[in-house]
């Protein structure tokens, strides 16, 4: 058995203080767990009735079919898309929580909120077929509001959501709903998952998987309304040049660290410490307040505003660890629970926000929209209150900090190529595509994964496929990986980009006016943001009137490890993207789900998904299908 | 220099921890089959345990072969194939007719007889042979597959001769401790 544990330098300079002060860390608890169960593994565990649990024997020596009858294949189509379905919840009670917000600031019930970006409003009414002339501001928003939520509660089967239906390429949508796949209210994908895995119901493993596919399109329509939502009310996206890793920490400010997924409470947070600077220097924090990002909220308040991003999922704890983290205020997503047990080794608060995101040993400050701005002093008074009781002797801020620069957005990566023309600022980027200067692009998309050296496979495979001139765009944990290893700055370009994606990313970037190349690898936000990159391709798509499937357009999740990650790489797949993953899927138990989603997706939707655990192997793979798909398109 | 006899070494199974979970027989079928769990999956392998896991009398645990000093097993095998070997009990698998000899003369039905993978029979032969365990031996495993993968660390690899020190041990203190119950309570022994 061999260990996995991290190339983040700062995990070299805090795991040995951890291991000498006694503090578990999530590597410790991962050994802990070896060997991890076999039946779980391969997914033929069935603990979905009180008769079990049952197991399928993958050998065929012992049983081939559970108590009720569910054999393998059953049991596994049955188990991956519960995992969607509560993928898809995850981000679309974000996207909702979002709305609602919107609808609250249309009706003048949320003082704390505003309209950050009027533009993007307007554009997403006409997006989504709204009227909007002589409308006021709020009107707009409320309209907007109103028809997201119906995605929530649309009841007619046969018409699909609205966003995702205004998001998607016409032969796109056509060929979903020849599949019958498009959902048509989000709310009705999880339940209906829930209900037809249930005990005695569709045990039909490629009819499950099909309904897995709508399910992780419900997902797509969620994350494509909270994060153009979210750019409504906090701003959207602009290249800005911040800093990223531990050494963002500071010895003289009060540290405090958002963690969690929503950016409705660490907008506000931000806003309300630069009011309560003078407070923290009164504490004796000579540099004030210092706000830090962790996960994905980390990125929502990195791309948008430029603060720096701390961790990303594994790292979460070494944070806790420097002695320099006075509070860590979480809201929802993949916090460990261990925090509040690492937290209490310190004097660290560690805050949760939202009621149904509790975690025992922490302290709860119910956050509630109306009165965010009151919240957030709540929560930055507790951190001044503790960096008081900080030790400053047990403070070790790692030496680990590399720049970053982040925030292409769509709207941003249009935005500079536009620089290069601004009749058309697609062409630049379809020509350097036509030509072979950029071979194709890949997104890096998940998790962290102590399956996995932690960010390794990311920075592997990113340095191969750069080399090969293939556009790298990122989110989520794998952008957190990206910008602590130093790979988002132009630098990195100079040093990994193969000379034509050199010269593009130069041309590109030395008009958009950054004075130099665009860093080897673009931010686009939060894991709920990878939307964003399918507007992107669906732009290209439509502008040279093709489908998703023909483009020389990958994606990748090295080191996924959520329930979320696995809704993702499906609608991944449904949009026509071949999609890698570097962590072994609990699926290899069924032969036909295996093959369903490895090959047979190819067919009906033109994405699969492809498994290779070894990064440098995974690259030469999307290299290859990136080459398949330009012989495609003759190019 | 005479070799020291040792008896042979057990795998034991410890009944109260056993959860019957079954990932010793898994890995017990993987470890035998030369590859990974993953791959054999993947390529419908027929992958067979030498190990069972059993559950009676309010009890679950694996049983597999005692590695007996005085196997039955080994006197009754008309083709010689079972013998003592390196502290073990080993099949000849290749001198095997899976004539099921041993099977009825195992006190603890240790013993299958099966083809390893599920070849079509060339009507002459099914390749049954018989298998039991072998400790992992000639994996390549310093500790038998079934060990390593038991989450509650029911199963152990006893050396005898350690075992019985550690268990004089136990009495000994055992007998101290009373003795010194009776001498504080002037009870003459």
């Amino acid at each position: 058995m061999t260990m996995n544990y991290s190339i983040d330098p700062s995990a070299a300079t805090l795991l040995p203080l951890a291991k000498k002060e006694g503090i578990a860390t999530v590597w410790d608890r991962h050994k802990a767990m070896q060997p991890q169960c076999g039946f779980g593994q391969l997914g033929v565990c069935c603990r979905i009735c009180w008769k079990g649990p049952c197991r399928i024997d993958p050998f065929g020596d012992g049983p081939q079919r559970g108590i009720c009858g569910a054999d393998a294949d059953t049991i596994v189509a049955r188990n991956v898309i519960r995992m969607i379905a509560s993928g898809t919840a995850a981000h679309s009670e974000h996207g909702r929580h979002v709305a609602l917000a919107m609808l609250g600031v249309a009706e003048g019930k949320l003082p704390d909120y505003t309209i950050r970006d009027e533009e993007k409003l307007r554009a997403v009414a006409a997006k989504l077929g709204l009227d909007t002339t002589g409308k006021d501001l709020h009107d707009i928003a409320g309209e907007v509001a109103l028809v997201t939520l119906g995605d929530f509660q649309n009841q007619d089967h046969d018409k699909p959501c609205r966003w995702i239906a205004s998001t998607l390429t016409e032969k796109r949508l056509e060929r979903l709903a020849g599949l019958h796949a498009l959902p048509h209210n989000i709310d009705a994908m999880v339940t209906q998952i829930l209900a037809r895995t249930h005990v005695g119901c569709d045990a039909d493993a490629t009819n499950l998987i099909v309904g897995g596919i709508k399910g992780a399109l419900a997902d797509f329509d969620g994350m494509c309304l909270a994060t153009e939502l979210s750019d409504i009310l906090f701003g959207t996206p602009q290249p800005t040049v911040t800093a990223a890793n531990l050494g963002v920490l500071k010895e003289d400010a009060v540290n405090i660290a958002v963690h969690g997924h929503n950016p409705l409470l660490s907008e506000v947070v931000c806003d309300v410490a630069v009011l309560m600077e003078e407070e923290a220097r009164r504490a004796g924090a000579g540099g004030g307040i210092n706000i830090v990002g962790v996960c994905c909220t980390g990125n929502e308040v990195m791309v948008r505003h430029g603060i720096p991003l701390a961790a990303n999922y594994l790292s979460q704890e070494l944070a806790l660890i420097t002695g320099a983290v006075d509070a860590m205020v979480v809201d929802v997503q993949c916090i460990m629970p261990s925090v509040s047990e690492i937290g209490a080794c310190f004097h660290t608060e560690i805050i949760t926000t939202m009621d149904d995101n509790k975690i025992p040993g922490a302290t709860h400050v119910p956050f509630r929209e109306p009165t965010a701005a009151e919240n957030a002093r709540q929560i930055v008074t507790l951190a001044i209150d503790a960096f008081r009781r900080r030790n400053p002797q047990r403070v070790v801020i790692p030496d680990a900090k590399q720049t970053a620069v982040v925030g292409f957005g769509a709207e941003a990566i249009v935005g500079a190529l536009g620089a290069l023309n601004a009749d058309d600022p697609l062409k630049p980027l379809i020509d350097s595509i036509a030509n072979g200067n950029i071979r194709g692009i890949a997104l890096f998309a998940g998790c962290n994964n102590t399956q996995t050296t932690q960010d390794s496979s990311f920075v592997t495979m990113a340095k191969k496929l750069a080399r090969n001139n293939v556009l790298l765009l990122a989110t989520g944990c794998g952008a957190g990986a990206f910008a602590k290893h130093g790979l988002m700055t132009q630098e990195a370009t100079l040093e990994y980009a193969g000379d034509s994606l050199k010269a593009v990313l130069t041309a590109v970037g030395t008009e958009a006016g950054l004075g130099g190349p665009l860093p080897l690898v673009l931010h686009m936000g939060s894991c709920v943001d990878n939307s964003r990159a399918v507007a992107v391709a669906v732009a290209v798509a439509n502008r040279l009137g093709v489908d998703l499937d023909q483009l020389p357009l990958v994606a990748s999740a090295p080191e996924a490890m959520s329930e979320k990650a696995v809704a993702i790489g499906t609608w991944s797949v449904a949009l026509g993207i071949p999609t890698h993953v570097g962590t072994m899927p609990q699926i290899t138990g069924s032969p036909a789900v295996t093959k369903l989603l490895t090959e047979t997706a190819k067919e009906l939707l033109g994405g699969y998904f492809m498994v290779e655990l070894d990064p440098d192997k995974a690259a030469d793979r999307l290299l290859a299908v990136i080459d398949e798909r330009r012989r495609g398109l003759g190019i | 220099m005479k070799k020291l006899l040792r008896e042979n070494a057990i795998i034991f199974s410890d009944p109260e921890k056993c959860l019957g979970c079954h990932s010793c027989e898994l890995s017990c079928a993987v470890a035998h089959g030369g590859g990974d769990l993953h791959a054999a999956a993947v390529q419908g392998q027929t992958l067979r345990p030498r190990n069972r896991v059993v559950a009676a009398g309010g009890v679950t645990m694996p049983v597999q072969c005692r590695q007996c000093e005085d196997a039955p097993c080994a006197f009754a095998c008309p083709t010689g194939s079972i013998l003592q070997e390196e502290g073990r009990v080993a099949i000849r698998e290749k001198n095997c007719v899976g004539c099921k000899v041993c099977v009825m003369v195992c006190p603890f039905g240790a013993i299958s007889v099966k083809a390893e993978a599920d070849p079509p029979t060339d009507g002459r032969t099914n390749r049954g042979v018989a298998r039991k365990c072998d400790l992992c031996a000639h994996t390549g495993r310093e500790v038998p597959a079934c060990i390593e993968a038991c989450p509650t660390k029911a199963l152990s690899l006893v050396d005898l001769e350690e075992f019985r020190q550690s268990l004089l041990e136990a009495r000994v203190a055992e007998l101290a401790q009373s003795h010194r119950y009776l001498i504080q309570r002037k009870v003459k022994p």
